[in-house]
């Protein structure tokens, strides 16, 4: 008889096998997993096309385009698992986005030759600029190189209780009812009411599925799995959920369909919102901890979506419970890519902060990761959110946290190089006659607060339109006012802070630094040769190795960390200047997401030394060897000194190898790391404790270990499946960080 | 003012003594450990060390070197000074951690060593140093809430081979700081190839009121490539196998 521990070992090593099919089908992706399966032999989808330039939008080509992709979707069903469902492709491949096209797709897409045509890496079609056109704000765009969050999507969190509360079958009869009280919403609603139909639809076509393999099936154990299945299933098509089982399985459906949608990866408050089924179910005896710990693990394999888990309520009380100490079970039992993060306060139960690091170090598989409640929290509350909203704003998404079911925050979705703006600002010094570092910054803000402007009206474009265009048809089903009122979340979140993050900060205080020491304080360069020098990419090796010297960012009260927090002061302030219409108000934060290397690619050699062409900055982290010693201290110190102070976050990714083991006190160590970062106003921690041998392994030969996961930034990803180039980036952080 | 010639401030440090630590690495050592790991430390003057392959070629080496190739090693501090730089972590020490004072041979700077920890102490910050109690000294002995001290070989005659000094002296001053209740930590460090008569070690260690841990540390052989940097003759020696760790390990205790 096989037990949940070898249904386990099972299901890992399918996903083990998932992941090199995956790489395979789709080429290297620098990207969440996602927790896709690899698309199935024949699966083919002809998109309806609404717009002469290729693409499709509104309620109804997002509708149609939605019910197409899922229906092609085979049901998935493995019988060592006690959920079904699992998602493989998604409506943005359709709409000629070029970062997330995979190369299966790539052959099927010859067929449609304007998809992708005309698209860049800026611009995509997922925006309707025939309709809603920005051309004046392109080249300002490009000038800044601002990614705009202009045809973003996803980016904001569900209120998973609605779903819970009402099922399938009462969000149908919540979509009728509002139907009548708003007649002049038709579109809305059909939309609503057809995205909810093809989702049962694709829970029956699993219903259907597994009532076909309980004959065949003669493993005794396993047969009744799939009968219980087929029961769960039938339950959550229509009704709430009403089990645990069921609570999991509902979740599993649903997170299929709205990462098929738009990608949305945000999950909820784990152990709270799971908790009253857990309770239940414990007490009505049907329901035990290993069942559970099994359906949680089940659940995190199905996606790795974003849960928090831990923190405080309102009043402050700790909510840690008996299901915050089995979901890190769980996760361990499965030990995969997975977001879980941790909230941290000062009355958060101890012993459960140690039981999470200890995780990151029996696993060293990048999970899970903490945030701050306290600098999160009070800085929400400064854009005027009472205690109790600023509490439910929780870690739900790469470097983002969200009011779930309220909030359209656009996070991680807005960022703007100011690697890119620096060298506009040394562009214009070039011209005149007095320099100094003082100009410089002068200018640097000059160009700042227009790139903000910039930014602020591609941003209000956005929240004007999106929902002509991509309007949130799966996510609007567990939103406040939108199936009330029949409008899209874009068009009536209760709360519009929309996140705009920096990008390329180490590299833009080191070159600050490096001007101040090297020119001006020890006249060992004239500006004239600089200048030369930026223009050549260092041809001269004695001048660059003298700027990569300077005193740099995160070594500690240097000239560059300086710097650093003066640039942190000019960007909050430019940001929370710029003045925004309808309530909508800007957040900063520091945050780069992966695109560093692509960041880079347009940034002409900085006076800190940095080559031209090569990748920018992680985040609010500094430059790779930053210190010597790599004190993870001193980063720290450093990047809790550049919090923006707003709610979002300046996350500090460490990468390295403790090389102290558990038993040595490396647990203690790191609770320590994170409590000090935390008590110094740090928002976010995503730590990645490696073996350094195996990394340097894996990084020769990838294959080796396709179960090594790295938390890239602040998703998690298999090193297998990563890009040579985004390889490279993580063991270059590993390194600096030993 | 009396000042400390430092070879380095390593912070985040965890082989130090306990939790998170900053080490301060003081230049000048009387020993002469064949297989010193901190050969740069010994001497009490600055140095220049050269790493050739990190050379540009530029040919200005004397107007200072940015590509790391000459390495001075070596800075005349104060103790604020490096105070400063203690100061940055201090948030870290928490839950046991603090300032351990290493080289080299602290001891050998005893006024500086002193008036650094006087400052660490007058801030509440747990104090240790790492030495081989060659050379002692009470006042620095009393401001310090950790001893880790080596005793490398048992016979004297052996031990004056390998480190060109006796250690009687050692032995001697490992029983005047156990008058003082200093807690100790022993340490060996393993090299293969030497008898280090570690059973006896371990006896002597366990003889300590205060010794709280006898420690044995494998060698390793980092100092190698210093010692080249240095224009030095590098000394090889086995890294000792985990095996002869384990079989070892009987005679390692924690009180």
């Amino acid at each position: 008889m096989l037990t949940y521990a070898d249904r386990l070992a099972e299901m890992r090593r399918t996903k083990i096998r998932h992941t090199l099919e995956k790489k395979k089908q789709n080429g290297y992706t620098d990207l969440d997993d996602f927790g896709t399966v690899p698309i199935s032999e024949g699966y083919c989808v002809e998109p309806w096309y609404n717009s002469e330039n290729g693409s499709f939008y509104g309620y109804e080509g997002m509708c149609e385009n939605f019910c197409r992709v899922i229906s092609a979707h085979e049901p998935y069903i493995d019988p060592m698992e006690m959920l079904c469902g699992r998602w493989r492709d998604m409506l943005v491949n359709y709409r000629g986005d070029l970062h997330y096209m995979p190369d299966w797709l790539k052959e099927n897409a010859k067929k449609w030759d304007f998809l992708g045509k005309g698209a860049t890496n800026l611009w995509s079609k997922r925006w309707d600029e025939s309709r809603f056109p920005y051309d004046d704000l392109k080249p300002w765009q490009e000038k800044y190189n601002i990614t705009t969050g202009i045809d973003g999507d996803a980016h904001f969190a569900c209120d998973y209780r609605i779903g819970f509360e009402l099922g399938f079958g009462g969000l149908l009869k919540k979509i009728r009812h509002y139907r009548t009280v708003n007649p002049d919403k038709t579109d809305f609603y059909d939309a609503e009411e057809r995205v909810v139909l093809a989702i049962q639809d694709f829970i029956q076509r699993h219903i259907d599925r597994i009532s076909e393999m309980i004959p065949a099936e003669t493993r005794p154990e396993i047969k009744e799995n799939l009968e219980t299945m087929m029961e769960t299933c039938r339950a959550v098509k229509n009704d709430p959920p009403a089990t645990f089982r069921q609570v999991c399985q509902w979740t599993a459906f649903f997170n299929c369909a709205s990462r098929i949608y738009t990608r949305d990866g945000a999950g909820f408050q784990m152990d709270e919102l799971l908790w009253p089924y857990y309770r239940k179910d414990v007490e009505d005896g049907v329901l035990d901890d290993e069942t559970a710990k099994f359906l949680i693990a089940d659940l995190l394999l199905i996606d790795p979506h974003y849960y928090q888990v831990s923190g405080v309520d309102e009043n402050d009380r700790d909510r840690t419970n008996h299901l915050s100490y089995l979901i890190l079970e769980a996760a361990d039992s499965i030990n995969i890519a997975c977001n879980l993060t941790v909230r941290v306060h000062e009355n958060c139960d101890k012993e459960f902060l140690k039981k999470a690091v200890y995780y990151l170090f029996k696993n060293k598989n990048a999970w899970p990761r903490f945030c701050n409640d306290k600098a999160l929290c009070e800085g929400y509350m400064r854009n005027g959110a009472d205690k109790k909203t600023a509490r439910e704003r929780i870690a739900l998404g790469c470097n983002w946290m969200c009011v779930p079911g309220k909030e359209f925050p656009m996070n991680d979705l807005v960022k703007i190089n100011i690697a890119k703006v620096m060298e506009q600002a040394l562009l214009d010094m070039k011209q005149e006659k007095k320099r100094s570092t003082a100009r410089l910054f002068q200018l640097y803000n000059q160009h700042l607060k227009k790139a903000v402007e910039v930014t602020a009206a591609g941003i209000n474009l956005h929240l004007d339109h999106a929902w002509e265009v991509t309007p949130e048809l799966v996510m609007n089903l567990m939103m406040h006012n939108t199936i009330e009122r029949g409008e899209d979340i874009s068009q009536c979140a209760e709360l519009f802070t929309v996140g705009v993050d920096g990008a390329g900060l180490a590299v833009v205080a080191d070159s600050f630094g490096a001007l101040e020491t090297r020119i001006e304080r020890e006249k060992l360069l004239s500006w004239d040769k600089m200048y030369e020098q930026l223009e050549e990419d260092f041809s001269d090796k004695r001048i660059r190795a003298m700027m990569q010297s300077a005193p740099r960012y995160c070594q500690g009260g240097t000239v560059s960390d300086e710097w650093a927090k003066r640039l942190t002061e000019s960007f909050v302030s430019a940001i929370r200047g710029q003045e925004m219409p309808n309530g909508r108000k800007l957040l900063p934060g520091w945050f780069s997401w992966s695109r560093t290397i692509e960041y880079g690619s347009v940034v002409g050699a900085t006076p800190n030394g940095r080559k031209a062409g090569t990748p920018i900055s992680h985040g609010a982290n500094p430059n790779p060897g930053f210190r010597r010693d790599g004190a993870v201290t001193a980063q720290s110190n450093g990047i809790a000194s550049v919090q923006c102070g707003f709610g979002n976050t300046a996350p500090l990714q460490l990468e390295f190898d403790p090389k102290i083991t558990m038993e040595e006190g490396g647990v203690d160590l790191v609770v320590n790391l994170i409590k000090t970062h935390f008590k110094q106003g740090g928002t976010l921690i995503n730590i990645n404790i490696l073996d350094g041998e195996k990394l340097m392994e894996a990084h020769k030969d990838p294959e080796l270990y396709p179960d090594l996961v790295v938390r890239v930034t602040g998703f998690t990803a298999y090193f297998a499946s990563l890009s040579p180039e985004f390889r490279q980036l993580v063991v270059d952080r590993f390194l600096s960080g030993m | 003012m009396v000042k400390g010639m430092v070879a380095d401030i390593q912070r985040a440090s965890i082989h130090d003594g306990p939790g998170l630590r900053t080490t301060v690495f003081l230049k000048g050592c009387p020993l002469r450990c064949l297989w010193c790991h901190n050969p740069e430390c010994i001497s009490f003057n600055r140095e220049t060390l050269y790493y050739p392959d990190k050379c540009i070629h530029c040919g200005r080496c004397e107007e200072g070197c940015f590509a790391g190739a000459r390495v001075v090693c070596g800075a005349e501090m104060t103790p604020e000074e490096v105070m400063q730089q203690l100061l940055l972590d201090r948030d870290y020490y928490q839950n046991g951690g603090g300032v351990t004072l290493s080289g080299g041979e602290p001891m050998a700077q005893p006024e500086f060593a002193f008036a650094l920890l006087d400052l660490l102490k007058n801030e509440n910050i747990h104090t240790a140093a790492e030495t081989s109690l060659y050379l002692y000294s009470d006042e620095v002995m009393k401001k310090l809430d950790l001893l880790m001290a080596d005793l490398k070989i048992w016979d004297d005659e052996t031990h004056k081979a390998y480190t060109g000094v006796s250690n009687k002296t050692i032995k001697e001053n490992f029983i005047r700081a156990d008058e003082l209740g200093v807690p100790i930590i022993v340490r060996t460090p393993v090299v293969p190839g030497i008898e280090q008569g570690i059973p006896d070690i371990s006896e002597f260690a366990k003889g300590l009121k205060h010794s709280v841990k006898y420690e044995l540390l494998p060698y390793h052989p980092l100092g190698v490539t210093k010692q080249i940097a240095l224009g030095e003759k590098p000394m090889r020696f086995d890294i000792p196998s985990r095996e002869k760790m384990k079989e070892l390990s009987k005679y390692a205790y924690i009180r």
